[in-house]
């Protein structure tokens, strides 16, 4: 467990109007590996995982303070432009999101407003490494024209993930990308996720203990908007410290 | 944390079953078969209204789209510069009887304005052809088309019997034949004269009425006030006995036997006679006699046999027409010869406004229409979009942009006229935009289209699922592109149809329109959007107003227009739509 820091926060505190959903936490997010969020309905996983791309900046009565470092450099900071922030930290949401055009254009739209392909053949390479990355290639090479909303679940959020890894991102953020999807689709995904955790910094939200004990290397554990603890997943769910993880990762609520 | 989950009792389990349950049943199921039979009707009366209006539009513009003509033939010169001269020329060559000055102008009536445009165009194409008797066709006049389309009545048949003499008598013939030939036209006077008594009468009584009145103030009036008054009352009897008078004298004729002669009149039904070649017009009838004008010549003196002749009436009146006996017995007479020709109206299409109904066209209304909404749709939509965006997708939610919205949703039910009196005080004042002419036209519209479009268009994008949104920003699209690449395209189907709808608004509106001039008569199709011009609404308006019949049927085809100018538009947009909504 060396793997480098990549997010680094402290004293991170999120308002919406007058609810603390985020109280005072600090958190350091390792590279290379897959970060899993757990807690209770409304704790503020999804929050604190928006935080890190900024994704609250479009909540008007969202109000975040603390410091929040991404290898370094502090997101907040006045000459980050949270537009290319997100190109950076890719997004992944719980409901698959398709855009309402082809397969090929669903992973393009992002490389072509970053500028990422110079011409088309690059373009075609993005979209296949993309897919290819995604565990999707084989089962669409030959429709890349058919509309990606009519895929299934599954391939849906796997072009949802291929999407988000064609920008060329260092992070993966993903809430809880696997609830919408029925148990078959949501292994493909989970199997796709650990693999991406050798590459990219990836964090997750999940609702599913088991699930982040299978795919996750370190877990967050979130209770009323405190993280409450965080250390490697195979001590939070065998050893927890605090009694509230315990209550939780025993399933006696939540 | 854990929920104390309580079990509902298990119900009895006939609840379901009982007879109340049954009874609830029934009554849900005659309420919905109620509300289902309410939306069928509701949607037959509708259906109903629709059908009645199309037949109302589509019975009438039928005759609009033909037009008739008369053959004869012409002495053109190559050069020719006074065509309606030619056409006169024509008429006198073809009816020679018709010699006086009132017989010529009733020919001359027949013809329309329209035959001498017809051989100056085709001058100036170059496709006239020049000449010596040259056979051709010449529009006829709004009037004559109306008689031959029956809108003044049909000639009706009378049964006749035995021979019909002639005889010169007077200017014209004496006519005569046996068994009451005439009964019915003797029948059909002597109720006209019924009817005129009974006017004589109906004006008796108001001056007995007026009578009665001055009688009663008599008692309180003295000196020179009395004198006048009872002079004025001697008046009013001497004329309630005279009117009274005449009514007796009709009366008379009209009880009196079958061998009294009545004079026609102008009042009455025409009669018309068609034996030796010619039509002759009764003056005087009796039951086995008449006396008789011509008004297309006869043979002369003489006897025409049985079966070769008839008697024609028509009911109304030469007074209530404006299509003289002797036009009736032309056209009658042309139309035996088959000179009479019926072809299709296209004229409607390319000619504009005029005074003259037959040669009056919508061309210009048309392109004044389409040149109005293009204006208006130029500035609408584009300003409409923008501004919806705006609202929905960048503006801060305070208070200027609350006072903002309200007032665009309270300018959507502004009434249209005050958007004119704004385009006559700012547009055609202030900035001096051309009066009557569709730019004009287009800004003020625009004005009016622009609440629906942008309420609308916020409308449609508000319903973009914003998971669309995450997903782009997701990837790191800004605000701006996630707008203009995901949610403007998803929003467009419903953008187009708020817009259509304003349009179709637009397109139907007169009343802004009437204020900055588009009701003027104008005869130009417009080449411009500074143009004076009129719009297809305003062109209905006016035809609608017109005093001459045959405006009537070309109202209706105006309409007609206006209404497949719609269903194109409407189409436009479905297909847009379509095409929108194809690319997911
Ligand atoms: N857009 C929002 N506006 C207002 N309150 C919000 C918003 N999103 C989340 N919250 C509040 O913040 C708290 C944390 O929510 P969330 O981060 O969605 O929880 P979780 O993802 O853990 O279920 C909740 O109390 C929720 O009501
Ligand atoms: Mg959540």
């Amino acid at each position: 467990m060396t793997d480098p820091i990549k997010f680094r926060c402290e004293g991170v505190n999120v308002w919406y109007g007058d609810t603390h959903a985020i109280k005072d936490n600090d958190i350091d997010i390792h590279d290379k590996s897959v970060t899993a969020f757990i807690g209770p309905s409304g704790c503020g996983k999804s929050t604190f995982l928006r935080c890190l791309n900024r994704m609250n900046d479009t909540i008007d009565i969202c109000r975040i303070t603390g410091s929040l470092t991404l290898d370094g450099q502090d997101i907040y900071a006045r000459g980050i432009d949270p537009v290319q922030l997100r190109a950076r930290v890719g997004m992944v949401f719980q409901k698959p999101n398709p855009f309402p055009k082809s397969i090929y254009d669903n992973i393009a739209y992002g490389p072509r407003i970053h500028g990422l392909a110079r011409n088309r053949a690059d373009l075609d390479a993005i979209v296949e490494d993309s897919l290819r990355s995604a565990g999707l290639w084989d089962e669409v090479k030959d429709r890349l024209d058919a509309p990606g909303t009519g895929l299934s679940g599954g391939q849906q959020q796997r072009l949802c993930i291929a999407r988000a890894i064609a920008t060329k991102p260092e992070v993966l953020l993903m809430d809880e990308p696997c609830s919408a999807l029925d148990p078959i689709a949501t292994e493909t995904v989970e199997e796709l996720i650990s693999g991406l955790g050798e590459r990219y910094c990836v964090v997750i939200v999940t609702h599913s203990m088991q699930q982040a004990n299978r795919i996750s290397q370190r877990t967050a554990f979130f209770h009323l908007g405190n993280l409450v603890e965080y250390d490697t997943t195979d001590r939070i769910f065998s050893t927890p410290q605090d009694e509230r993880t315990v209550g939780y990762v025993s399933g006696r609520f939540g | 944390m854990t929920d104390i989950i309580r079990t509902p009792a298990a119900p009895d389990a006939s609840f379901h079953a009982s007879d109340e349950a049954a009874a609830r049943l029934r009554k849900r199921r005659a309420a919905e078969t109620r509300l289902r039979v309410y939306g069928i009707l509701a949607i037959s009366l509708a259906a109903l209204a629709l059908v009645a209006l199309m037949w109302n539009i589509v019975s009438r513009t039928i005759n609009a789209t033909t037009e008739h003509y008369i053959a004869m033939e012409a002495t053109i010169a190559e050069d020719e510069d006074d065509f309606l001269g030619v056409v006169k020329d024509a008429a006198k060559a073809a009816f020679p009887y018709a010699s006086g000055r009132r017989e010529r102008r009733d020919i001359y009536g027949l013809f329309s304005d329209g035959a001498a445009d017809d051989m100056r165009r085709e001058q100036t194409e170059g496709t006239l052809v020049a000449g010596e008797g040259i056979e051709r066709r010449f529009l006829m006049s709004d009037t004559a088309d109306l008689y031959m389309r029956g809108t003044f009545g049909a000639l009706e048949g009378q049964a006749t019997a035995g021979p019909l003499t002639l005889t010169e008598e007077g200017g014209g013939y004496r006519l005569d034949a046996a068994d009451g030939a005439f009964s019915e036209a003797l029948g059909r006077a002597k109720a006209g004269l019924a009817r005129e008594a009974a006017d004589w009468r109906a004006q008796a009584r108001r001056q007995a009425a007026g009578i009665e009145t001055l009688t009663a103030r008599l008692p309180d009036l003295t000196g020179a006030e009395r004198e006048s008054t009872l002079a004025q009352i001697a008046r009013f009897e001497a004329e309630r006995d005279r009117l009274n008078g005449l009514a007796d004298g009709l009366d008379a004729l009209v009880t009196a036997g079958r061998d009294v002669q009545i004079d026609l009149t102008n009042r009455m039904a025409s009669f018309f006679v068609a034996a030796r070649g010619g039509i002759l017009k009764l003056t005087k009838v009796s039951a086995d006699t008449a006396l008789a004008v011509p008004l297309v010549p006869v043979e002369g003196a003489g006897t025409a046999p049985d079966g070769a002749w008839s008697l024609r009436i028509l009911d109304r009146p030469e007074i209530g027409r404006p299509v003289k006996d002797r036009q009736v017995a032309i056209l009658e007479t042309l139309k035996a010869e088959g000179r009479i020709e019926e072809v299709a109206n296209w004229r409607f299409f390319s000619l504009s406004d005029s005074t003259q109904p037959e040669i009056a066209g919508i061309k210009g209304a048309l392109v004044g229409s389409a040149l109005t909404m293009l204006v208006t749709f130029c500035l609408a939509f584009p300003i409409g979009v923008m501004a919806a965006i705006y609202l929905e997708e960048f503006a801060p939610k305070n208070r200027l942009t609350d006072f903002i919205e309200v007032n665009i949703n309270n300018l959507a039910a502004v009434p249209s006229i005050v958007f004119g009196l704004l385009g006559l005080a700012v547009f055609l004042n202030f900035f001096g935009t051309p009066r009557s002419s569709p730019l004009a036209g287009g800004l003020v519209l625009a004005l009016m289209t622009l609440p629906t479009i942008i309420i609308a268009a916020r409308a449609a994008i508000r319903a973009v699922p914003p998971s669309i949104r995450w997903a782009a920003m997701g990837i790191g699209a800004s605000r701006t592109q996630t707008v203009f690449h995901h949610v403007l395209p998803l929003a467009m189907p419903g953008i187009l149809t708020g817009t259509i709808i304003g349009m179709a608004q637009a397109l139907g509106e007169t009343a802004p329109l009437l204020m900055i001039g588009m009701v003027a008569f104008i005869t130009a199709v417009p080449e411009g959007i500074t143009d004076s011009a009129t719009v297809l609404p305003v062109q209905i308006f006016n035809w609608a107003n017109a005093s001459e019949r045959a405006f009537d049927m070309r109202t209706a085809a105006a309409i007609a227009v206006l209404l497949l100018f719609l269903v194109l538009m409407n189409a436009l947009a479905i297909f847009l739509r379509k095409r929108f909504e194809r690319r997911w």
